[in-house]
């Protein structure tokens, strides 16, 4: 009896723990079984192609999350590199322009992790003061125009980004999913990389362990920003231009996604593999509502649901554990088996 | 367990995925209404099309009669100054003289039962009446008809085309999103072998080497003429100011420069004293206009909107705060507010622009097209100024 309850236990502990996998097999299934045109390589395809610039800057996202922070100026960021990229493409070539928009994405998240660490001021006040001030450079840098590369060369470049080196896998989506891999392995193998959880999770522990928090806050923003930067740019490059309202809406898209992977907008808690898994879910799930033939305020509708069950249900799980912490801890040993 | 749940989760995403391999990319077949009576019985639904009425009551098509007047090509358009007409002669006339790529002939065998998809920009109350008006032309000739909308976002509108593509229609339609952004996805959906006709906003001229043809309001001719009924009654003199449409789209360039450079030769005493893109909300504007109203005083006399409805809304109560009524106001149209702007004597003049229409023409050229017709590169809608004289004939408003 004991066992069968403890199985039942361990099992609901790993549909929590896993719910973004199960979200996503059944969406993936639902959309398979009843959306037309759905199950294809070439509308697989053009799901990771989209899957590619959110899921990117949702590596950098979720890293701000786990140490803490708010990062609002991402979109921001995406579209000032894809214009620094583009637009200095003719006079230098891609060969500099795009590190040099990799690198301005990296100083502005220089610029706003050192606001937030050293001058502490609120990081929703900073990277919002961010997004404004950039906002105002793109469109002086522009005139309020759109940058775009109409040359062979650049046409070349936007095909071989757009063409499939394995099924499926384009060369901007195998750099998201490398990039992806690489920092689950650092956040989760390396002692470095378990400090970013430390610093967000519970900074008086940090402290006394010796981790620097300052550090590791700027250090957060400056990946935020750099990933953000590469999402832009190589998106801008497969599109061959680079329009002023490019990363407007993957703001909310990837906090969005961030969340519904599991990652504690309170910090210490959280995956970059759960937030790509989330941003191909909910892009799974969109591209399903437009071959079903509904409209976008069906996907708005369904992805305000969707975040509204996830943050609820984490409210009431934060909620359920706040209630017995010192009061009864055997409660509380189990509920920690459960989450 | 932990990793017993973990290969699960890893053999049923590698079971979809391979299955997603082996599956069929792409080739379901578009629908076959082909048949030896279909092109007979679409010709013969023409009357039916051209007897469609907009909301407003106003005929559904109407195609610009006599065209447009289009000059020859400056060597450099972009060496002219800004205010020269010349100068936008590559986006104003674009497609007029492109080199066709790779265009697939017309099937002639008639457009009933054809499966077409429409993308356009996003959501908005005039694009609900476009497509209303383009499902009225697809539904006479029982069309496959499906509209998309990327809500104003590239990446999406980019993912949208490689669904339709992937769908296989027999003919797509486009709004793109930019106008420099359009030569990538056109040249996407040419080289995929989907015909494709492009309307509403003007892409760049690259764009126009892809698609069969353009269809939409002729925005640079309209304003230009409308800058004429502005000048005259501001007798050709005194400081202005323009509200822009959102930055990149061709809206921006035709509404803005289309008036300011015709000015620039047509009256030449009127001075630019700002302008600036507020956005499409009420109250940003009604806050920009106030401000114009500090800074410039009785300099300004006239205010140019590249949108009667928000933009128009937030001018008209800035300028009765101010107690400046005697400001000319022109606006890009015809949504009801500003008609009833119009009508209140708020806006001096609006140009006609048929959002059903719109829509409709695009599907008629579409249906022109499987029909075996010559079509030109570019179809206008008509140009018409709406003022306080005729206002009346266009309620109730389309959007």
């Amino acid at each position: 009896m004991m066992r069968n309850k403890i199985n039942k236990k361990q099992i609901l502990s790993l549909g929590d723990r896993y719910r973004i996998y199960v979200l996503f097999v059944l969406v993936f299934v639902v959309m398979t079984l009843f959306a037309p045109h759905f199950f294809n390589a070439w509308n697989l395809t053009s799901i990771m192609k989209t899957v590619a610039m959110n899921g990117t800057v949702a590596i950098g996202f979720t890293i701000i999350l786990i140490v803490g922070q708010l990062d609002l100026s991402i979109g921001t960021i995406i579209t000032f590199a894809a214009v620094i990229g583009l637009g200095l493409k003719d006079a230098v070539g891609y060969g500099v322009s795009v590190p040099l928009a990799i690198i301005a994405g990296g100083l502005i998240g220089l610029i706003n992790g050192l606001l937030v660490a050293k001058v502490k001021i609120n990081s929703f006040i900073v990277t919002l003061g961010m997004l404004t001030a950039l906002q105002g450079a793109i469109y002086t840098i522009t005139g309020g125009n759109t940058i775009a590369v109409t040359d062979d060369q650049a046409f070349a470049i936007s095909d071989w980004l757009q063409h499939q080196i394995v099924p499926m896998l384009t060369p901007r989506v195998i750099i998201a999913i490398v990039l992806v891999v690489s920092f689950s392995i650092f956040l989760r193998r390396t002692r470095k990389g378990r400090n970013f959880f430390m610093v967000g999770g519970n900074s008086k522990t940090a402290w006394l362990a010796g981790v620097d928090s300052d550090k590791y806050t700027i250090v957060a923003f400056v990946i935020s920003g750099v990933m953000a930067a590469i999402g832009g740019i190589l998106f801008a490059m497969e599109s061959a231009a680079a329009t002023l309202n490019l990363g407007t809406n993957s703001l909310m898209y990837v906090l969005s996604a961030t969340i519904i992977g599991g990652t504690s907008m309170a910090g210490g808690k959280g995956g970059v593999f759960r937030s790509f898994i989330a941003v191909l879910t909910l892009t799974t799930l969109y591209n399903g509502i437009v071959l079903l033939g509904l409209g976008n305020e069906v996907q708005i509708f369904i992805s305000g649901i969707i975040l509204a069950s996830v943050i609820l249900y984490e409210a009431f799980v934060e909620y359920r554990h706040d209630k017995v912490v010192g009061q009864r801890p055997e409660l509380l040993k189990e509920l920690n088996t459960i989450q | 367990m932990k990793k017993s749940f973990s290969l699960l989760v890893v053999l049923v995403l590698a079971l979809t995925f391979a299955g997603a391999v082996f599956a069929n990319g792409g080739s379901e077949s578009s629908t076959d209404a082909a048949g030896s009576g279909n092109l007979e019985a679409s010709l013969a639904l023409a009357g039916q099309v051209d007897a469609l009425t907009a909301a407003d009551g106003q005929p559904l098509i109407k195609v610009s009669g006599t065209g447009r007047e289009v000059p020859a090509r400056p060597a450099d358009p972009e060496a002219l100054p800004e205010d020269n007409p010349l100068h936008w002669w590559d986006m104003e006339f674009a497609g007029w003289n492109s080199t066709k790529k790779n265009i697939p002939d017309s099937p002639k065998d008639g457009a009933i039962g054809k499966k077409v998809i429409m993308i356009v920009h996003g959501d908005h109350p005039w694009t609900t009446a476009c497509i209303n008006g383009a499902t009225k032309v697809a539904d006479v000739y029982n069309m496959d008809f499906k509209a998309l909308s990327p809500n104003w976002d590239l990446a999406v509108q980019n993912q949208m085309i490689d669904q339709a593509i992937n769908e296989r229609p027999d003919l797509l339609l486009l709004i793109p999103l930019d106008a420099k952004t359009a030569p990538q996805q056109a040249r996407k959906i040419n080289q995929a072998g989907v015909p494709l006709i492009m309307f509403n906003t003007l892409p760049e001229a690259e764009a126009m080497d892809y698609c069969i043809a353009w269809t939409g309001p002729d925005d640079f001719g309209q304003f230009r003429k409308l800058s004429h009924l502005w000048a005259d009654k501001l007798g050709k003199e005194g400081g202005v100011a323009y509200i822009q449409h959102a930055p990149g789209g061709s809206p921006y360039f035709a509404r803005y420069w289309g008036p300011r450079s015709e000015l620039a030769e047509y009256a030449p005493g009127i001075k630019v004293l700002d302008a600036q893109a507020p956005g499409f909300e009420a109250d940003k504007t009604q806050q920009l206009v106030s401000d114009w109203l500090t800074r410039f005083g009785d300099e300004i006399v006239g205010i140019c909107a590249a949108d009667d409805s928000a933009q128009g809304l937030g001018i008209s109560e800035a300028l009765k705060k101010a107690g400046r009524e005697d400001i000319v106001v022109i606006a890009a149209g015809n949504s009801k507010q500003g008609m009833d702007l119009v009508k209140s004597g708020d806006i001096y003049a609006i140009t006609y622009q048929t959002a059903e229409g719109d829509g409709a023409l695009a599907v008629k050229t579409a249906a022109d097209w499987f029909n075996g017709e010559e079509l030109p590169p570019v179809r206008y809608l008509p140009q018409h100024m709406i003022t306080i004289d005729d206002v009346e004939d266009f309620y109730p408003p389309q959007w």
